[in-house]
Protein backbone atom coordinates (compact mmCIF):
# COMPACT_ATOMS: atom_id res chain seq x y z
CA UNK A 1 0.00 0.00 0.00
CA UNK A 2 1.29 3.25 -1.08
CA UNK A 3 1.05 6.08 2.10
CA UNK A 4 1.56 9.60 0.59
CA UNK A 5 3.70 11.47 3.27
CA UNK A 6 1.98 13.82 5.22
CA UNK A 7 3.25 17.57 4.90
CA UNK A 8 3.18 18.03 8.52
CA UNK A 9 4.47 15.00 10.27
CA UNK A 10 3.37 14.53 13.26
CA UNK A 11 0.03 16.91 13.08
CA UNK A 12 -2.44 14.72 11.71
CA UNK A 13 -4.59 11.79 13.10
CA UNK A 14 -4.14 8.75 11.93
CA UNK A 15 -6.98 7.11 9.49
CA UNK A 16 -8.95 3.99 10.30
CA UNK A 17 -10.74 1.66 8.51
CA UNK A 18 -14.27 1.14 9.21
CA UNK A 19 -15.89 -2.37 8.91
CA UNK A 20 -19.49 -2.54 9.34
CA UNK A 21 -21.95 -5.36 9.95
CA UNK A 22 -25.22 -4.79 9.13
CA UNK A 23 -26.75 -8.07 11.02
CA UNK A 24 -26.00 -10.81 12.51
CA UNK A 25 -24.49 -13.42 10.04
CA UNK A 26 -23.69 -10.80 7.81
CA UNK A 27 -19.99 -10.64 6.98
CA UNK A 28 -18.28 -7.13 8.01
CA UNK A 29 -17.70 -4.94 4.75
CA UNK A 30 -15.35 -1.54 4.39
CA UNK A 31 -17.77 1.39 4.27
CA UNK A 32 -15.24 3.99 4.05
CA UNK A 33 -12.39 5.72 6.79
CA UNK A 34 -12.32 8.27 9.73
CA UNK A 35 -9.50 10.25 11.17
CA UNK A 36 -9.41 9.75 14.60
CA UNK A 37 -7.06 10.42 17.22
CA UNK A 38 -7.30 6.51 19.03
CA UNK A 39 -9.62 3.58 18.80
CA UNK A 40 -12.34 5.02 20.88
CA UNK A 41 -12.56 7.81 18.84
CA UNK A 42 -12.34 6.11 15.69
CA UNK A 43 -15.28 3.72 16.75
CA UNK A 44 -17.31 6.74 18.13
CA UNK A 45 -16.70 8.57 14.73
CA UNK A 46 -17.29 5.28 12.99
CA UNK A 47 -20.70 5.35 14.55
CA UNK A 48 -21.90 8.87 13.18
CA UNK A 49 -21.04 8.80 10.12
CA UNK A 50 -21.51 5.21 9.18
CA UNK A 51 -24.35 3.82 11.33
CA UNK A 52 -26.42 6.86 11.31
CA UNK A 53 -28.75 4.63 8.69
CA UNK A 54 -29.54 2.08 8.02
CA UNK A 55 -29.20 -0.59 10.77
CA UNK A 56 -26.11 -2.07 11.86
CA UNK A 57 -24.79 -4.43 14.49
CA UNK A 58 -21.24 -4.49 14.89
CA UNK A 59 -18.53 -1.36 13.85
CA UNK A 60 -14.64 -2.78 13.43
CA UNK A 61 -12.40 -0.01 13.16
CA UNK A 62 -8.59 -0.55 11.87
CA UNK A 63 -5.49 1.88 11.77
CA UNK A 64 -4.57 2.65 7.96
CA UNK A 65 -1.09 1.51 8.84
CA UNK A 66 -2.27 -2.10 10.19
CA UNK A 67 -3.40 -2.89 6.92
CA UNK A 68 -1.78 -4.30 3.66
CA UNK A 69 -3.59 -4.37 0.27
CA UNK A 70 -2.53 -5.40 -2.58
CA UNK A 71 -3.80 -5.92 -6.42
CA UNK A 72 -3.00 -8.68 -9.10
CA UNK A 73 -1.43 -6.19 -10.92
CA UNK A 74 0.84 -5.01 -7.84
CA UNK A 75 1.89 -8.63 -7.07
CA UNK A 76 3.04 -8.72 -10.87
CA UNK A 77 5.17 -5.81 -10.71
CA UNK A 78 6.31 -6.18 -7.21
CA UNK A 79 6.05 -9.90 -5.82
CA UNK A 80 7.95 -8.27 -2.74
CA UNK A 81 4.70 -7.81 -1.52
CA UNK A 82 3.89 -11.67 -0.77
CA UNK A 83 7.53 -11.04 1.69
CA UNK A 84 5.95 -8.11 3.41
CA UNK A 85 7.48 -8.89 6.80
CA UNK A 86 5.26 -8.62 10.29
CA UNK A 87 4.57 -10.21 13.29
CA UNK A 88 3.01 -13.82 12.90
CA UNK A 89 -0.63 -14.60 13.90
CA UNK A 90 -4.39 -14.69 13.40
CA UNK A 91 -4.82 -12.15 10.01
CA UNK A 92 -8.32 -10.93 8.71
CA UNK A 93 -8.56 -11.60 4.94
CA UNK A 94 -11.03 -9.61 3.48
CA UNK A 95 -11.51 -9.43 -0.70
CA UNK A 96 -12.77 -6.96 -3.08
CA UNK A 97 -14.72 -8.66 -5.85
CA UNK A 98 -16.39 -6.61 -8.16
CA UNK A 99 -15.92 -2.97 -9.82
CA UNK A 100 -19.49 -2.58 -9.39
CA UNK A 101 -20.92 0.35 -7.69
CA UNK A 102 -21.77 0.06 -4.03
CA UNK A 103 -21.53 1.67 -0.82
CA UNK A 104 -19.21 -1.09 0.47
CA UNK A 105 -15.98 -2.09 -1.29
CA UNK A 106 -14.25 -5.00 0.57
CA UNK A 107 -15.97 -7.90 2.38
CA UNK A 108 -14.22 -9.68 5.39
CA UNK A 109 -14.46 -13.32 4.41
CA UNK A 110 -12.64 -14.89 7.08
CA UNK A 111 -9.00 -15.16 8.91
CA UNK A 112 -5.86 -17.17 8.07
CA UNK A 113 -2.79 -17.87 10.61
CA UNK A 114 0.22 -16.33 8.99
CA UNK A 115 3.72 -15.48 9.32
CA UNK A 116 3.31 -11.81 8.77
CA UNK A 117 0.71 -9.48 6.04
CA UNK A 118 2.58 -10.71 3.12
CA UNK A 119 1.94 -14.85 3.61
CA UNK A 120 -1.45 -13.68 5.29
CA UNK A 121 -1.98 -11.83 1.14
CA UNK A 122 -0.25 -14.67 -0.24
CA UNK A 123 -2.91 -17.60 1.64
CA UNK A 124 -5.30 -14.71 0.44
CA UNK A 125 -4.07 -14.81 -2.91
CA UNK A 126 -3.93 -18.42 -3.16
CA UNK A 127 -7.46 -18.73 -1.87
CA UNK A 128 -9.58 -16.66 -3.96
CA UNK A 129 -7.29 -16.00 -7.16
CA UNK A 130 -10.28 -14.30 -8.97
CA UNK A 131 -10.29 -11.55 -6.16
CA UNK A 132 -9.65 -7.54 -7.24
CA UNK A 133 -7.62 -6.71 -4.81
CA UNK A 134 -6.72 -8.61 -0.94
CA UNK A 135 -6.46 -6.62 1.90
CA UNK A 136 -5.39 -8.52 5.30
CA UNK A 137 -4.42 -7.12 8.79
CA UNK A 138 -4.09 -8.64 12.05
CA UNK A 139 -6.42 -9.60 14.52
CA UNK A 140 -4.52 -7.84 17.32
CA UNK A 141 -5.54 -4.36 15.10
CA UNK A 142 -8.96 -4.60 15.45
CA UNK A 143 -11.01 -2.19 17.88
CA UNK A 144 -14.56 -3.73 18.11
CA UNK A 145 -17.91 -2.20 19.68
CA UNK A 146 -19.04 -4.00 22.40
CA UNK A 147 -21.86 -6.83 22.15
CA UNK A 148 -23.45 -6.35 24.94
CA UNK A 149 -27.06 -4.94 25.09
CA UNK A 150 -26.38 -1.71 26.16
CA UNK A 151 -23.96 -0.86 23.55
CA UNK A 152 -26.04 -2.48 21.04
CA UNK A 153 -29.28 -0.37 22.54
CA UNK A 154 -27.53 2.73 22.31
CA UNK A 155 -25.44 2.72 19.21
CA UNK A 156 -27.24 1.01 16.41
CA UNK A 157 -31.23 0.21 18.05
CA UNK A 158 -32.13 3.90 17.05
CA UNK A 159 -31.34 4.05 13.16
CA UNK A 160 -33.51 1.39 13.02
CA UNK A 161 -36.52 3.17 13.42
CA UNK A 162 -35.91 6.12 11.63
CA UNK A 163 -36.93 6.61 8.11
CA UNK A 164 -34.61 7.87 5.21
CA UNK A 165 -34.40 7.29 1.51
CA UNK A 166 -31.80 6.02 -0.96
CA UNK A 167 -30.23 9.02 -2.99
CA UNK A 168 -31.97 7.45 -6.31
CA UNK A 169 -35.36 8.42 -4.42
CA UNK A 170 -34.91 12.32 -4.19
CA UNK A 171 -35.80 14.37 -7.26
CA UNK A 172 -33.71 15.58 -10.32
CA UNK A 173 -33.94 18.73 -12.34
CA UNK A 174 -34.95 16.98 -15.88
CA UNK A 175 -35.18 12.85 -16.08
CA UNK A 176 -33.78 10.38 -13.13
CA UNK A 177 -30.96 8.37 -15.18
CA UNK A 178 -32.54 5.24 -13.93
CA UNK A 179 -35.31 5.93 -15.99
CA UNK A 180 -33.08 6.57 -19.07
CA UNK A 181 -31.75 3.42 -18.15
CA UNK A 182 -34.92 1.33 -17.97
CA UNK A 183 -35.67 2.68 -21.40
CA UNK A 184 -32.18 1.65 -22.84
CA UNK A 185 -31.10 5.13 -23.44
CA UNK A 186 -28.25 4.95 -21.36
CA UNK A 187 -25.67 2.07 -21.04
CA UNK A 188 -25.47 -0.64 -18.27
CA UNK A 189 -28.46 -1.11 -16.04
CA UNK A 190 -30.08 0.30 -12.75
CA UNK A 191 -27.58 -0.38 -9.54
CA UNK A 192 -30.44 -1.73 -7.24
CA UNK A 193 -29.80 -2.13 -3.72
CA UNK A 194 -32.18 -4.65 -2.15
CA UNK A 195 -35.16 -3.46 -0.01
CA UNK A 196 -37.90 -3.60 1.87
CA UNK A 197 -40.31 -0.89 1.36
CA UNK A 198 -38.12 1.76 2.28
CA UNK A 199 -35.62 0.75 3.91
CA UNK A 200 -32.32 -0.94 2.69
CA UNK A 201 -31.86 -4.52 3.61
CA UNK A 202 -27.84 -4.35 3.61
CA UNK A 203 -25.29 -3.28 1.65
CA UNK A 204 -24.09 -6.29 -0.22
CA UNK A 205 -23.80 -5.77 -3.40
CA UNK A 206 -23.22 -9.44 -4.51
CA UNK A 207 -25.18 -12.80 -5.27
CA UNK A 208 -24.92 -14.45 -1.82
CA UNK A 209 -25.20 -17.49 -3.76
CA UNK A 210 -21.90 -16.96 -5.36
CA UNK A 211 -20.24 -16.16 -2.08
CA UNK A 212 -17.61 -19.03 -0.25
CA UNK A 213 -18.32 -19.95 3.15
CA UNK A 214 -16.27 -17.80 5.91
CA UNK A 215 -13.62 -19.92 6.72
CA UNK A 216 -14.00 -18.84 10.13
CA UNK A 217 -16.71 -16.39 11.81
CA UNK A 218 -15.67 -14.10 13.97
CA UNK A 219 -17.43 -14.59 17.80
CA UNK B 1 -52.09 8.12 21.43
CA UNK B 2 -55.70 8.19 23.10
CA UNK B 3 -54.26 11.08 25.96
CA UNK B 4 -54.59 9.48 29.63
CA UNK B 5 -55.37 13.66 29.77
CA UNK B 6 -58.64 12.61 31.23
CA UNK B 7 -56.56 11.42 34.37
CA UNK B 8 -55.36 14.49 34.85
CA UNK B 9 -56.39 17.56 37.02
CA UNK B 10 -56.67 21.15 35.38
CA UNK B 11 -53.82 21.94 37.44
CA UNK B 12 -51.87 19.15 36.32
CA UNK B 13 -52.18 19.16 32.75
CA UNK B 14 -51.23 22.61 32.92
CA UNK B 15 -48.40 21.88 34.75
CA UNK B 16 -47.68 19.13 32.36
CA UNK B 17 -48.21 21.52 29.65
CA UNK B 18 -45.12 23.40 31.06
CA UNK B 19 -42.74 21.05 31.62
CA UNK B 20 -43.01 19.36 28.28
CA UNK B 21 -42.74 22.86 26.72
CA UNK B 22 -39.60 23.68 28.65
CA UNK B 23 -38.03 19.83 27.94
CA UNK B 24 -38.57 21.00 24.04
CA UNK B 25 -37.23 24.61 24.15
CA UNK B 26 -34.07 23.35 26.20
CA UNK B 27 -33.26 20.59 23.16
CA UNK B 28 -34.51 23.25 20.60
CA UNK B 29 -31.85 26.02 21.47
CA UNK B 30 -29.30 23.52 21.85
CA UNK B 31 -29.54 21.80 18.76
CA UNK B 32 -29.42 25.36 17.37
CA UNK B 33 -26.53 26.00 19.01
CA UNK B 34 -24.62 23.03 17.94
CA UNK B 35 -26.10 23.24 14.49
CA UNK B 36 -24.04 26.46 13.51
CA UNK B 37 -21.04 24.17 13.56
CA UNK B 38 -22.18 22.56 10.76
CA UNK B 39 -19.34 23.46 8.19
CA UNK B 40 -16.81 25.05 10.79
CA UNK B 41 -16.50 21.57 12.84
CA UNK B 42 -12.57 20.86 13.69
CA UNK B 43 -12.60 17.47 11.49
CA UNK B 44 -15.35 16.51 8.80
CA UNK B 45 -15.74 13.54 10.90
CA UNK B 46 -16.95 15.74 14.34
CA UNK B 47 -19.08 18.24 11.81
CA UNK B 48 -21.14 14.94 11.31
CA UNK B 49 -21.51 13.60 14.92
CA UNK B 50 -22.15 17.40 15.92
CA UNK B 51 -24.91 17.72 13.13
CA UNK B 52 -26.15 14.33 14.49
CA UNK B 53 -26.56 14.86 17.96
CA UNK B 54 -28.24 18.20 17.45
CA UNK B 55 -30.63 16.29 15.00
CA UNK B 56 -31.44 13.66 18.05
CA UNK B 57 -32.06 16.27 20.26
CA UNK B 58 -34.71 17.88 17.65
CA UNK B 59 -36.04 14.61 17.47
CA UNK B 60 -36.69 14.90 20.97
CA UNK B 61 -37.92 18.13 21.18
CA UNK B 62 -40.51 16.94 18.37
CA UNK B 63 -41.15 13.95 20.45
CA UNK B 64 -42.26 16.59 23.56
CA UNK B 65 -44.12 18.89 21.79
CA UNK B 66 -46.17 15.95 20.42
CA UNK B 67 -46.98 15.29 24.03
CA UNK B 68 -48.05 18.86 24.24
CA UNK B 69 -50.46 18.55 21.41
CA UNK B 70 -52.33 15.72 22.50
CA UNK B 71 -52.97 17.83 25.94
CA UNK B 72 -53.96 21.08 24.55
CA UNK B 73 -54.02 20.64 20.55
CA UNK B 74 -50.62 23.14 20.02
CA UNK B 75 -48.52 23.09 16.77
CA UNK B 76 -45.09 21.93 17.06
CA UNK B 77 -44.01 24.14 14.38
CA UNK B 78 -46.02 26.88 15.65
CA UNK B 79 -44.55 26.85 19.39
CA UNK B 80 -41.09 26.55 17.67
CA UNK B 81 -40.85 29.07 15.01
CA UNK B 82 -43.40 31.69 16.14
CA UNK B 83 -42.49 32.44 19.85
CA UNK B 84 -40.43 35.17 20.75
CA UNK B 85 -37.77 35.20 23.29
CA UNK B 86 -40.27 36.17 26.06
CA UNK B 87 -42.07 32.97 25.16
CA UNK B 88 -39.22 30.31 25.25
CA UNK B 89 -38.76 28.83 28.41
CA UNK B 90 -35.18 27.07 27.87
CA UNK B 91 -32.17 27.17 30.23
CA UNK B 92 -29.81 29.58 30.43
CA UNK B 93 -27.00 27.35 29.54
CA UNK B 94 -28.17 26.33 26.10
CA UNK B 95 -28.59 29.90 24.60
CA UNK B 96 -25.11 31.05 25.76
CA UNK B 97 -22.91 31.85 22.15
CA UNK B 98 -21.50 28.28 20.91
CA UNK B 99 -18.00 29.46 21.98
CA UNK B 100 -14.87 27.18 20.84
CA UNK B 101 -14.92 23.28 20.75
CA UNK B 102 -14.25 23.09 24.20
CA UNK B 103 -16.91 24.80 25.50
CA UNK B 104 -19.34 22.83 22.78
CA UNK B 105 -18.26 19.80 24.15
CA UNK B 106 -18.41 20.59 27.61
CA UNK B 107 -21.83 21.91 27.71
CA UNK B 108 -23.25 19.18 25.59
CA UNK B 109 -21.42 16.74 27.89
CA UNK B 110 -22.89 18.48 30.94
CA UNK B 111 -26.65 18.97 29.29
CA UNK B 112 -26.37 14.79 28.20
CA UNK B 113 -25.25 13.43 31.44
CA UNK B 114 -28.32 15.10 32.49
CA UNK B 115 -30.88 14.10 29.69
CA UNK B 116 -29.40 10.92 29.86
CA UNK B 117 -30.05 10.52 34.05
CA UNK B 118 -33.86 12.12 33.48
CA UNK B 119 -34.68 9.88 31.10
CA UNK B 120 -33.52 7.14 32.49
CA UNK B 121 -35.25 7.90 35.15
CA UNK B 122 -38.36 8.99 33.32
CA UNK B 123 -38.71 5.62 31.67
CA UNK B 124 -40.72 5.00 34.81
CA UNK B 125 -42.92 7.64 34.76
CA UNK B 126 -47.10 6.67 35.30
CA UNK B 127 -47.95 8.91 32.52
CA UNK B 128 -47.09 6.37 29.86
CA UNK B 129 -46.92 8.27 26.70
CA UNK B 130 -44.00 9.81 28.74
CA UNK B 131 -42.38 6.82 29.91
CA UNK B 132 -42.26 5.55 25.97
CA UNK B 133 -40.59 8.87 24.66
CA UNK B 134 -38.01 8.35 27.62
CA UNK B 135 -37.43 4.87 26.89
CA UNK B 136 -36.62 6.04 22.89
CA UNK B 137 -34.88 9.09 23.35
CA UNK B 138 -32.67 7.51 26.15
CA UNK B 139 -30.71 5.29 24.06
CA UNK B 140 -29.77 8.04 21.52
CA UNK B 141 -28.29 10.02 25.05
CA UNK B 142 -26.48 7.51 26.15
CA UNK B 143 -24.18 7.72 22.96
CA UNK B 144 -23.61 11.23 23.24
CA UNK B 145 -23.17 11.19 26.29
CA UNK B 146 -19.90 8.53 25.50
CA UNK B 147 -18.85 11.02 22.46
CA UNK B 148 -18.93 14.32 24.38
CA UNK B 149 -17.19 12.41 27.82
CA UNK B 150 -14.45 11.50 25.57
CA UNK B 151 -13.98 14.85 24.04
CA UNK B 152 -13.45 16.27 27.31
CA UNK B 153 -11.19 13.86 28.85
CA UNK B 154 -9.09 14.06 25.16
CA UNK B 155 -9.31 18.30 25.85
CA UNK B 156 -8.72 18.27 29.63
CA UNK B 157 -5.43 16.36 29.09
CA UNK B 158 -4.53 16.98 25.68
CA UNK B 159 -2.02 20.01 24.85
CA UNK B 160 -2.02 22.89 27.49
CA UNK B 161 -4.22 25.33 25.16
CA UNK B 162 -6.63 22.70 24.92
CA UNK B 163 -6.88 22.23 29.34
CA UNK B 164 -7.16 25.97 29.24
CA UNK B 165 -9.91 26.25 26.66
CA UNK B 166 -11.76 23.51 28.13
CA UNK B 167 -11.04 24.84 31.91
CA UNK B 168 -12.11 28.22 30.61
CA UNK B 169 -15.46 27.16 29.02
CA UNK B 170 -16.27 25.10 33.02
CA UNK B 171 -15.44 28.18 34.35
CA UNK B 172 -18.07 30.11 31.73
CA UNK B 173 -20.49 27.33 32.13
CA UNK B 174 -20.78 26.44 35.53
CA UNK B 175 -22.82 29.30 37.24
CA UNK B 176 -25.25 27.88 34.24
CA UNK B 177 -25.56 24.54 35.55
CA UNK B 178 -27.85 24.76 38.29
CA UNK B 179 -31.04 25.78 36.91
CA UNK B 180 -31.52 22.40 34.93
CA UNK B 181 -32.44 21.08 38.29
CA UNK B 182 -34.95 23.88 39.17
CA UNK B 183 -38.45 21.97 39.54
CA UNK B 184 -40.96 24.29 37.62
CA UNK B 185 -43.94 25.59 39.56
CA UNK B 186 -46.65 23.06 39.87
CA UNK B 187 -43.57 20.29 39.11
CA UNK B 188 -43.75 18.77 42.53
CA UNK B 189 -47.17 17.69 41.94
CA UNK B 190 -46.42 15.80 38.82
CA UNK B 191 -43.29 14.44 40.69
CA UNK B 192 -45.92 13.36 43.60
CA UNK B 193 -47.85 11.73 41.54
CA UNK B 194 -45.25 9.08 40.19
CA UNK B 195 -45.55 11.08 36.30
CA UNK B 196 -41.84 13.43 36.27
CA UNK B 197 -38.53 12.16 38.01
CA UNK B 198 -37.93 14.27 40.99
CA UNK B 199 -35.14 16.72 39.78
CA UNK B 200 -33.15 16.01 43.16
CA UNK B 201 -32.50 12.56 42.64
CA UNK B 202 -31.73 13.17 38.87
CA UNK B 203 -29.16 15.95 40.50
CA UNK B 204 -27.56 13.72 42.89
CA UNK B 205 -26.84 10.90 40.41
CA UNK B 206 -25.63 13.62 37.74
CA UNK B 207 -23.45 15.13 40.31
CA UNK B 208 -21.86 11.68 41.07
CA UNK B 209 -21.22 11.08 37.32
CA UNK B 210 -20.24 14.34 36.16
CA UNK B 211 -17.87 15.36 39.16
CA UNK B 212 -15.79 12.42 39.04
CA UNK B 213 -15.56 12.83 35.45
CA UNK B 214 -14.90 16.55 35.45
CA UNK B 215 -12.08 16.81 38.68
CA UNK B 216 -10.42 12.77 39.07
CA UNK B 217 -10.52 12.08 35.34
CA UNK B 218 -9.72 14.96 33.70
CA UNK B 219 -7.84 16.83 36.36
CA UNK B 220 -10.41 20.64 35.79
CA UNK B 221 -10.96 22.17 39.15
CA UNK B 222 -14.50 23.04 39.55
CA UNK B 223 -15.23 26.84 40.24
CA UNK B 224 -17.34 26.64 42.97
CA UNK B 225 -20.09 24.98 44.81
CA UNK B 226 -23.19 24.61 42.49
CA UNK B 227 -25.02 27.50 43.07
CA UNK B 228 -28.64 27.71 43.15
CA UNK B 229 -30.02 29.44 39.98
CA UNK B 230 -31.33 32.62 40.85
CA UNK B 231 -34.10 32.97 38.30
CA UNK B 232 -36.82 31.17 36.91
CA UNK B 233 -37.15 30.06 32.90
CA UNK B 234 -38.68 33.37 31.78
CA UNK B 235 -35.31 35.28 32.05
CA UNK B 236 -32.81 35.13 29.28
CA UNK B 237 -29.63 36.47 28.39
CA UNK B 238 -28.90 38.60 25.46
CA UNK B 239 -28.34 36.16 23.31
CA UNK B 240 -31.62 34.55 22.95
CA UNK B 241 -33.25 37.09 20.68
CA UNK B 242 -30.84 36.99 18.61
CA UNK B 243 -30.64 32.84 18.10
CA UNK B 244 -34.17 32.75 17.73
CA UNK B 245 -34.19 35.79 15.06
CA UNK B 246 -32.04 33.73 12.95
CA UNK B 247 -33.67 30.08 13.80
CA UNK B 248 -37.15 31.41 12.68
CA UNK B 249 -36.40 33.59 9.64
CA UNK B 250 -37.54 31.68 7.17
CA UNK B 251 -40.69 30.22 9.07
CA UNK B 252 -41.06 33.68 9.19
CA UNK B 253 -41.14 34.83 6.08
CA UNK B 254 -42.88 31.92 4.57
CA UNK B 255 -45.69 31.72 7.25
CA UNK B 256 -48.21 30.06 5.12
CA UNK B 257 -45.20 27.50 3.29
CA UNK B 258 -46.43 23.84 3.40
CA UNK B 259 -43.52 21.60 2.46
CA UNK B 260 -40.35 22.52 2.96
Amino acid sequence: MTQTPSPHPGTQWPRWEVFKQDAPGRPWQAVGSVHAGDPDHALLTARNVFVRRPAAVSLWAVREGDILTATPEEVQTRPEVLDTPGEGGTYHVGLKRTHKRSMTFVDLVGTVEARGPGDAVRQAREEHPDALTWLVFPERAVVRTGDDPGTVDSWFAPARDKTYKQQQAYGVIGRHVGELKREGRMPGRVNEEPHIGAQKVHDHPHDPALQPAPRKVQP
Amino acid sequence: MTAPAALLTPAQTQALIRKLTALADDEIILAHRDGEWTGHAPILEEDIALANIAQDELGHAGMYLELRRTLDGSDPDRLAFFRGADGYTNVRLVELPKGDWALTMLRQFLFDAYEALWLSAAQKSSYAPLAEVAAKAVREEKFHLQHTALWVERLALGTDESRRRTQNALDELWPHVAQLFAPLPGEADLVAAGMLPELEKVRASWESFVLPHLTEKCGLTLPMALAEASEGRDVHTEHLAPLLAEMQSVARQHANAEVW
